[in-house]
């Protein structure tokens, strides 16, 4: 069975989703409040996954285009529109 | 193999690119030459009833810096990450199908026909269905590896440049127009 994926956005009005409730799996405490999704948990598990593997290969653009079979340009240009989204996510720290 | 054929420029490296693009215009020009035909402009190809060898690697040299000069300008100006190489690559490889047009002109046909229609009054030409037929054929094909470069100029230059907006499109186009304009001056100035 796959990992359900967490769902980053409101399904009926498209709003970004917040944390409300979190548990803990061993003594089944729950915590209830307003919590804002942290900014890489806003993003796609794709793009998640992308600077996952940025992380690993160093920052070295060449390597992960070798990794992921892309030229430099396409890995390059992901990355570009990756740090606009996120800026647009966080407008306080661009 | 879509890809492949409209935007090799998502996968393989500058450097895998450029070597299939010099080849492919080494190629080209021999085919030029064997064929008889010229490549005099960026958008332009003519049949000659005899040309030199050195005539097609002219031709094409002019329209590689004069598709490259624009082209890396108006790279540098939407994002200024854009790579030298990169845009070199492009303009070097989406060349590649107008290369192609060469062999419509196998064993003269198309030097032929043109000897024949020039001069004459369009009122006065009496085509038979085969020549019709002939002509249409050479026109779609023509037209298919005129659109085919584009989509290749375009793709590369949109994966080079990140190019995205409207006015990015726009540009590409006068680009192009301006492309067309320096390689026939270059030209009028060499030949």
């Amino acid at each position: 069975m796959s990992t359900p994926k967490l769902p980053v956005s409101c399904p009926s009005c498209s709003s970004s989703l917040q944390v409300s409730q979190l548990s803990c799996p061993e003594c089944q405490t729950q915590v209830s409040g307003n919590y804002p999704l942290p900014v890489l948990l806003s993003l796609t598990p794709e793009e998640q996954d992308f600077i996952l593997q940025f992380f690993i290969s160093s920052g070295s653009l060449k390597q992960m285009a070798v990794q992921t079979g892309k030229s430099y340009p396409t890995v390059r240009n992901k990355l570009d529109d990756l740090i606009e989204k996120i800026k647009q996510l966080t407008p306080e720290q661009s | 193999m879509k890809s492949i054929l409209l935007n090799p420029f998502e996968r393989y490296t500058e450097t895998q690119l450029i070597i299939a693009g010099i080849l492919f215009t080494a190629i080209g020009c021999f085919l030029g030459y064997f064929f008889n035909c010229r490549f005099d402009g960026v958008l332009d190809f003519h049949t000659h009833s005899n040309i030199a060898i050195k005539q097609p690697f002219i031709d094409n040299g002019v329209n590689i810096v004069s598709l490259f000069i624009p082209f890396l300008i108006l790279g540098k100006y939407i994002n200024k990450k854009t790579r030298i190489i990169d845009i070199l690559a492009v303009v070097i490889v989406s060349r590649v199908p107008l290369y192609l047009l060469s062999l419509i002109n196998i064993g003269g046909g198309v030097t032929t026909m043109s000897k024949e229609f020039v001069g004459v009054n369009p009122a006065d030409i009496q085509l038979n269905p085969l020549t019709i037929v002939i002509l249409l054929i050479i026109s779609i094909v023509s037209i298919t590896l005129l659109v085919w470069f584009i989509t290749l100029l375009y793709n590369g230059f949109k994966t080079a440049s990140n190019a995205k907006t409207i006015t990015h499109k726009t540009l590409f186009g006068v680009a192009i127009l301006f492309a067309e304009g320096l390689s026939k001056y270059i030209l009028s100035i060499i030949n």
